[in-house]
């Protein structure tokens, strides 16, 4: 066999196994898109991975169901480990190697760190998980379907001191951007609510042991503890804590929504704020979301999952206008067609963002009783 | 009354590192392996402690022996099928760590699929501190974990000093070919020395499951605290890596009164770097000689 002939042979193979690729089911078909997430799939704030995927996965199902992209929608997991270094290294691929238009993020200091790729990539993020208030000004193409830590410290303050009548707050907080900045929020807020901060306590990001911690706290003796901390460190902390003879109020905000603190008996009526969902609601997108996810993972969903679920269905609803107009769907069409769009129909109701790219929602306070939780107010704003 | 509380507390942590520290000790001080998945040891011996306790309600006792099993068997079979077969092809200490390394990586995120990625813990009433005196709150965990770690030191200096098992393990860390000169197999006595150390990790990781709770990442705080104990308390001395263990313990509690909590887990390395600068060769090590 001469050399033409062996040309032949080697572009005749490379056809028919691009051809049987292109015929087999579940390979990419033109059509089908791809998105990326930067989830925490190990270390020790893997539990919200899972947590978060549960409601971007079900979104992708429910828009490949309803055939609303044309294509198949996939999405691209890496994980983040829940550090900024980690979600840079993600990002960068997702990015530059999976060319994804959009990208789910999860974590105040991720958030933070990969927001400057996806400016300059015009990649768009979104955070449905991080709660940092200065993820409001990371640009536009940084998008938060969750509010922010602000709002959350603002609407359990007057809660706490007014229904409760708790007015000495200890803030035990995590040393990263979110920690840091929900200090700053309740030294701002506290004295004009009629509360005082007795004492702030930071912690560092990987801490285990907190006996010696809890001596400081009983030493400065409040009426409530603000746990402003995330994943294991968080139930480290209140049954450490509980175990270290406290026995004072604990209160937080949406990161103790997950299950392993729901099932801590030593968390039991901890306080909390997320956004407000009437998970009863009769509104189609609500009601779908909430039968599919009880029918599949045979629980209640909780606000991560609808935000995240929430993040991939307005992926949705955007790549179908777009593809409508013929657009192709880049990070920047992304844009342009949400700032066009006045509201959107999520679970929860209809959402609209503000001109900083984040949502504003109403909240509510619940009670950790061990059975998921209930909900004590909803007319916190 | 608070300084008095951290000290309590710096004894009870202090004594939980010093048996973390002490299995690290005496497999490095040994056989000269860099045991990186010291702490993945640590966590499969949590790990199956509060899974045939909590979820398959097991009996406590037999719960412990199940634990301890599970340790020894990992730290066996480590040296046996990971470590051995690299120091027969090649050797580097460097290649070792990296398995080492590679393997503490694996059982995290195989932790994480068989027993779930969420913080747990034993839920048990010998963790709930009682008030002794007013302000002043100990757990009767705090008092298990002294009295385990002195009973546990004393077993192992008596296993050391008047075996000869125990007098053939100090050999191997001096010199092996010496070992071998009377007789005695290194491979056999490095078994023996990771079954040991393996063990020994195990009351630190049922007292934590109880205390402080467990994740799948636990293992890198554990290997973290082992180094640096190993290293203030001199490389190949039992002794010192336990007094290290305590205070370390000591020195991230007693911090507490004086600075931020955020700087008590850096008091560990500040620890680390003070000793590496003034007294290299640690609290009981010797100056090594070229």
């Amino acid at each position: 066999m001469n050399m033409s002939k062996w040309n032949k042979a080697w572009t005749a193979g490379i056809m028919a196994c691009a051809l049987t690729m292109s015929a087999a089911p579940g390979l990419a078909r033109a059509g089908d898109m791809s998105i990326g997430a930067l989830f925490p799939m190990s270390g020790p704030n893997a539990s919200y991975g899972d947590i978060f995927g549960s409601g971007a996965n079900l979104a992708a199902e429910h828009i490949n169901a309803d055939q609303m992209l044309g294509g198949k929608l996939s999405i691209q997991y890496e994980d983040s480990q829940a550090l900024p270094q980690q979600g840079v290294i993600g990002m960068n691929k997702l990015v530059n190697v999976e060319k994804v238009p959009y990208v789910l993020s999860a974590f105040t200091g991720v958030s933070k760190a990969i927001s400057t790729i996806a400016g300059r990539s015009k990649t768009v993020a979104v955070n449905g998980g991080g709660v940092g208030p200065d993820l409001a000004e990371l640009g536009p193409y940084f998008w938060n379907i969750i509010p922010l830590a602000n709002y959350e410290v603002r609407a359990i303050i007057p809660y706490l001191i007014n229904e409760r009548k708790l007015k000495n707050f200890v803030l035990v907080y995590v040393d990263d951007p979110l920690g840091q900045a929900i200090r700053k929020e309740m030294e701002s807020v506290l004295p004009g609510a009629g509360g005082k901060l007795v004492e702030a306590l930071s912690v560092p990001a990987t801490a285990q042991q907190f006996s010696g911690i809890a001596a400081r706290v009983r030493a400065a003796n409040p009426d409530v503890i603000y746990v402003a901390s995330y994943g294991s460190q968080q139930s480290q902390i209140v049954k450490q804590f509980r175990d270290n003879g406290i026995k004072q109020q604990f209160a937080s905000y949406t990161a103790f929504s997950i299950p392993e603190i729901n099932a801590l008996p030593e968390a039991a009526g901890s306080l909390y704020t997320s956004q407000n969902i009437d998970w009863n609601s009769q509104d189609p997108v609500t009601r779908r979301f909430v039968d599919d996810y009880r029918k599949k993972y045979n629980k209640m969903p909780t606000a991560y999952i609808a935000n995240y679920y929430n993040a991939v269905r307005m992926f949705g609803l955007l790549a179908q206008q777009l593809i409508k107009k013929g657009l192709p769907v880049t990070g920047e069409n992304l844009l342009k067609q949400r700032t066009e769009s006045a509201s959107f129909d999520l679970v929860g109701g209809k959402v609209s963002f503000a001109a900083n790219g984040t949502v504003t929602m109403p909240m509510q306070i619940n009670e950790i009783d061990g059975k998921g939780g209930k909900v004590v107010s909803t007319s916190a704003r | 009354m608070l300084l008095l509380q951290l000290l309590i507390n710096g004894v009870q942590v202090g004594a939980l590192y010093a048996l973390i520290a002490v299995g690290f000790s005496l497999i490095f001080g040994s056989t000269r392996i860099f045991h990186f998945a010291h702490g993945s040891t640590f966590t499969i011996a949590a790990y199956v402690f509060y899974d045939l306790l909590s979820i398959a309600h097991w009996h406590w006792s037999l719960a412990v022996l199940a634990s301890a099993a599970a340790a020894v068997l990992f730290g066996l079979a480590l040296n046996r099928f990971v470590y051995v077969p690299i120091q027969k092809h090649e050797g580097s200490f460097f290649t070792v760590f990296v398995a080492s390394f590679g393997v503490g990586i694996v059982v995290q995120n195989l932790c994480g699929m068989l027993f779930g990625r969420s913080f747990v813990a034993v839920s048990t009433p010998l963790s709930r501190s009682v008030e002794w005196l007013p302000g002043l709150y100990v757990s009767p965990l705090a008092g298990i974990a002294i009295v385990i770690a002195l009973l546990f030191f004393f077993a192992l200096q008596l296993f050391l000093m008047r075996t000869h098992t125990g007098m053939a393990m100090r050999a191997l860390s001096e010199n092996p070919e010496l070992v071998r000169a009377y007789g005695l197999s290194p491979r056999r006595l490095s078994m023996m020395v990771f079954a040991l150390g393996s063990l020994l990790v195990v009351p630190a990781a049922l007292l934590s499951a109880a205390g402080s709770g467990l994740n799948p990442a636990i293992g890198h705080h554990v290997m973290l605290i082992s180094l640096a104990a190993t290293i203030v308390g001199g490389v190949g001395s039992l002794r010192g890596a336990a007094c290290a263990g305590l205070l370390l313990g000591l020195a991230e509690n007693l911090a507490l009164a004086w600075f931020e909590p955020q700087w008590s887990e850096a008091i560990t390395f500040i620890v680390l770097f003070l000793f590496i600068l003034f007294r290299p060769s640690g609290f009981f090590g010797r100056v090594a000689t070229s």
